[in-house]
């Protein structure tokens, strides 16, 4: 006897064309580029260039870009840690050992330490703007999105509508 | 822990690929082992462990394709096993259900489709349900490359089992409903969608800075996604009118609706070569509409050509049915293409031309009768031009290419040059190329004639002509600055002589108007062109003039004619010298001379002296160099000796001028050569009454003062080259019976030739004349000895 039971299935809604052919409408892509270093002596540093694009609608801007240094970084992943419930990715090492003084090279300023870095940079940002409650955190779309940080804004969350 | 060296990305590839196959390798021989004992369970968890290496990311579609290709030649041991089994009487349905037990979906789904084209040879549960089943349940992979694959599994698998027929032939005995043809068509348009879906979000997928690199990955996939149209056209019981129905539509709706440039490039391009041209020949419209609702980036032009050049051919097939009469191809495409240029504003103009070039070949190819098709063609070409002021196509640029292109199609295929005059909106069209442009059509129309010899019969014709072309035949107000080339000036307005000869009508009468018409033409040229226009036409209607002869039986009124022709020619002529001209017309009058002589119309006589006067008007006035004017004299000379129309009293005057001419050449040797050579006046010169004038007193003295004038001569070298050639000036009036040349004459010259000969310096020259003189000597001993004339050289000294 056959067992018609075989094919029988829960019946899913067909999808509409417009929904199987429109572009994801999650797109965010940052890069983390242009390493620049300033300064001299105990005020050197380097920064870099973050550029955002993206359709998501909890953005202002779907497009931007701000230069952020190492330092950023670390405020944004305290402040998350703070005041969001995810669990916030580790940020690239300090190479506090590269900052020992009586280097033979650059330290921290060597061309190769600072692409690694950038490296890890990128990868941690696009791990924390791609959380959905992350994105809901003030500190992130300042971070990406206005030109300088106010580390005495006051935290909160972003309303979306 | 030791460093492993960096690998390049190709590398890595190898690498990775290198371990999926390992896995497949070793889990194939594994599932075989347990097959050929019977353990079904293991054999299918191996299966399963080798299709886990399907589920993998990190491999580039080039190798993932290698994988699954390995992987889906094990699937065939498993199913030919589970065939077998099922004959056994092993029950299928039961293995449906325990394959998705499977812990990941990829394999998962790949089992259930290898037992499930079991199930359906099985014939135990309903095909079409099953079909319906596997399509739907492989929504359950949204990854695209992994999808792509599982559904191109899909397809090959089901190949053979897809229900073809117009109704169900199912029975009780086959598990109900084995489905029919539209079911498959379901089950393909299904599969399709989802595969283009996969496809066309390719794009989306990782880094935009990759896109480009991706965008080539995708295409490299695009088979996966034709496949489905393939098997869509090998259902034999699609007819035209299910194709037309359904299988197109919704093949259509899901590439304009994707609104992917690359996909809808290749699907419709597709959709072309996979269907027959019966079923295209059906469905134009719905094509072709689609055709315009497509992406900006799409190459809407190719596609429409590709269908173009294979509908075209088709028709052409000597052995095929031809385009069914009730189909206005050309209708139907000419209406869409206007609707895809409209539809896209942005255009390039030569993209547009280009489809106009298609559209053009097809009206020629299908309907080689139909010009106004062609017409229609250029003239909608011609509006969007309007539309766009595109009002200067410079030469070079794209569109002129292509324009140029469009235009020289009718040229080409018709090879007849008066066809191409009955399209309207040839010359219209014609005039939007810029100088260069039109410059090189024109040339490309007159050589198209003057290869196939193309007859232009009418006056009117050569009117629309020479409108056409008209930078070949006069100044334009765009033409640049600097001259041509005179080479390719001279090549240019040669090829339009050439064609001048092509204007020729059977009718006399039209033949002169058609002259006529040419001369207000190419007068109107300047003075470079007109040495290269207007002899011709003077040619052409001495021509004519002879023709009236022939026709004076029927014709009254032919002497009035020839008349009529011979002022028109004298005034012809008249404006070349206007231009400065004097060789040409020279000629042209001393051909014309004799022309009027041959003919002997009623006042032909007139019209030979005006022409010779004219001629020597011309030599005495506009000829100043000695060389050209020696030449012109032997001409006239050479001219007059020939004609026999002259009465006495027109004919003395017209000799002694010509020898009195002669004599008054500047320099002593031209002079002595004028003199000599016109001794021929006086003895073959012709009179009306009496023929040849055997004058033999004049060609004495002519000859004598040519001797008495060489004698003058300061230059020995010359003086002894103008011996002997009025050495043999003498010999032969002697030998033809001159009475009043005598062998001493002869032997004077000879002995003074002797004499002077050994002093001349000894070079290249002396020794040309040398040579001339021996070959005299040789002549004069040939006679001397020779049987024939005994006695003639009686007394001869050499």
């Amino acid at each position: 006897m056959t067992t018609p039971t075989a094919t029988a299935r829960i019946t899913s809604k067909k999808q509409t064309l417009e929904d199987a052919y429109s572009p994801p409408a999650n797109f965010l892509e940052i890069d983390v580029s242009d390493p620049q270093t300033h300064g001299v002596a105990k005020k050197r540093y380097t920064d870099y260039e973050v550029r955002m694009k993206t359709n998501l609608p909890v953005f202002k801007l779907k497009e931007s870009s701000v230069r952020r240094r190492y330092s950023d970084f670390e405020w944004l992943r305290n402040e998350l840690e703070r005041d969001s419930k995810i669990v916030v990715p580790p940020l690239p090492g300090k190479a506090l050992k590269r900052q020992l003084p009586f280097r033979g090279d650059d330290g921290i300023f060597e061309d190769e330490f600072i692409e690694d870095r950038r490296k890890g940079l990128e990868q941690f940002i696009n791990k924390v703007a791609g959380h959905p409650l992350a994105q809901n955190e003030k500190c992130l779309h300042m971070f990406l999105q206005e030109p300088v940080i106010d580390k005495n804004y006051v935290p909160g969350k972003i309303r979306t509508t | 822990m030791p460093s492993t060296p960096q690998l390049s990305p190709q590398e890595e590839q190898e690498k990775l690929l290198e371990e999926a196959l390992n896995v497949v390798k070793t889990q194939a021989f594994q599932m075989k082992r347990c097959l050929d004992k019977g353990r079904l369970m293991d054999g299918l968890k191996h299966a399963s462990t080798m299709l886990g290496e399907l589920r993998t990311s990190l491999l580039s579609p080039k190798s993932y394709y290698e994988c699954y290709m390995a992987i889906s030649d094990e699937l065939r041991h498993l199913e030919m096993y589970l065939v077998d089994e099922f004959q056994k009487g092993r029950k299928v349905a039961d293995l449906y259900e325990l394959v998705q037990y499977a812990g990941n979906i990829v394999p998962r789904l790949y089992l259930l489709i290898t037992v499930g084209t079991v199930y359906i040879k099985s014939n135990e549960l309903s095909r079409k349900d099953i079909l319906k089943d596997l399509v739907e349940m492989c929504r359950g992979v949204q990854h695209p490359l992994r999808g792509l694959f599982l559904r191109n599994y899909l397809l090959q698998c089901t190949k053979n089992v897809l229900p073809d027929a117009v109704e169900d032939q199912s029975t009780e005995s086959n598990g109900g409903e084995s489905g029919t043809v539209m079911d498959s068509v379901d089950f393909i348009h299904l599969n399709f969608a989802e595969m283009n879906k996969l496809w066309v979000r390719m794009q989306h997928q990782g880094h935009s800075r990759d896109r480009e690199r991706r965008e080539n990955e995708r295409r490299e996939l695009r088979i996966l996604v034709g496949t489905n149209l393939v098997r869509l056209s090998q259902l034999e019981c699609i007819d035209v009118e299910k194709f037309k129905q359904s299988v197109l539509p919704g093949v259509l709706e899901q590439v304009v609706n994707c609104k992917d440039a690359i996909a809808q490039e290749y699907l419709m391009e597709c959709i072309i070569q996979v269907f027959p041209d019966e079923f295209h020949l059906q469905s134009l419209n719905s094509f072709l509409r689609a055709c315009a609702e497509l992406h900006p980036n799409v190459n809407v032009k190719n596609i429409i050509i590709a269908l173009i050049d294979r509908l075209a051919s088709f028709a052409q097939n000597e052995e095929g049915p031809g385009i069914p009469p009730e189909i206005q191809l050309f209708d139907i495409f000419s209406q869409q293409i206007s609707q895809v240029i409209q539809n896209r504003p942005d255009m390039a103009p030569e993209d547009i031309v280009s489809l106009q070039v298609a559209l053009i070949n097809l009206a020629l190819k299908c309907y080689p009768d139909k010009v106004d098709y062609v017409d229609k063609v250029l003239e909608t070409t011609e509006e969007i031009f309007n539309r766009l002021n595109l009002d200067h196509v410079e030469h070079g640029s794209p569109v002129s290419k292509e324009l140029m292109r469009l235009m020289k199609i009718p040229v080409d295929t018709y090879n007849n040059i008066l066809t191409v005059l009955q399209l309207q909106h040839f010359g219209p069209l014609f005039e939007y190329f810029d100088y260069k442009g039109r410059q090189l059509m024109s040339c490309h129309i007159i050589n198209n004639a003057l290869e196939n010899e193309t007859l232009i019969p009418a006056q009117e014709n050569v009117d629309s002509i020479l409108n056409i072309v008209n930078c070949l035949v006069q100044d334009q107000n765009d033409q640049p600055e600097e001259p041509d080339d005179p080479e390719d000036f001279a090549e240019e307005q040669g090829i339009m002589g050439r064609f001048i000869h092509l204007l020729q009508s059977s009718d006399s009468n039209q033949q002169f108007l058609i002259l006529n018409t040419a001369r207000k033409h190419f007068g109107a040229g300047g003075d470079k062109r007109i040495k290269f226009t207007l002899p011709p036409i003077v040619f052409a209607a001495y021509r004519l003039a002879f023709r009236y002869k022939q026709l004076q039986d029927e014709d009254e009124n032919w002497e009035k004619k020839c008349q009529k022709i011979f002022q028109f020619c004298h005034q012809t002529i008249g404006a070349l010298i206007k231009a400065e001209q004097a060789e040409i017309p020279l000629r042209l009058f001393l051909q014309g001379a004799l022309v009027a002589g041959q003919i002997g119309f009623e006042n032909s006589e007139t019209v030979a002296y005006e022409f010779l006067s004219q001629a020597f008007s011309i030599y005495e006035d506009e000829i100043s160099d000695s060389k050209a004017q020696l030449a012109a004299i032997t001409l006239i000379i050479g001219t007059l000796e020939q004609m026999s129309c002259f009465g006495e009293e027109n004919q003395e005057p017209l000799f002694t001028q010509c020898a009195l001419a002669a004599s008054k050449l500047l320099k002593k040797p031209d002079q002595c050569r004028g003199v000599s050579i016109s001794s021929h006046l006086f003895w073959s010169g012709k009179s009306a009454k009496s023929g040849e004038l055997r004058d033999a007193k004049r060609v004495s003295d002519c000859l004598k003062k040519g001797v008495k004038i060489a004698n003058q001569c300061m230059d020995s070298s010359v003086q002894v080259q103008l011996f002997v050639e009025v050495l043999n000036q003498y010999i032969y009036f002697y030998e033809k019976g001159c009475e009043q040349i005598s062998v001493q004459v002869l032997n004077q010259i000879i002995s003074k030739i002797r004499e002077l000969l050994p002093n001349l310096e000894s070079n290249e020259e002396t020794e040309q004349i040398n040579k001339h003189f021996k070959n005299t000597l040789e002549h004069l001993h040939h006679k001397l000895e020779s049987s024939e004339s005994v006695g003639q050289y009686e007394g001869l000294v050499l």
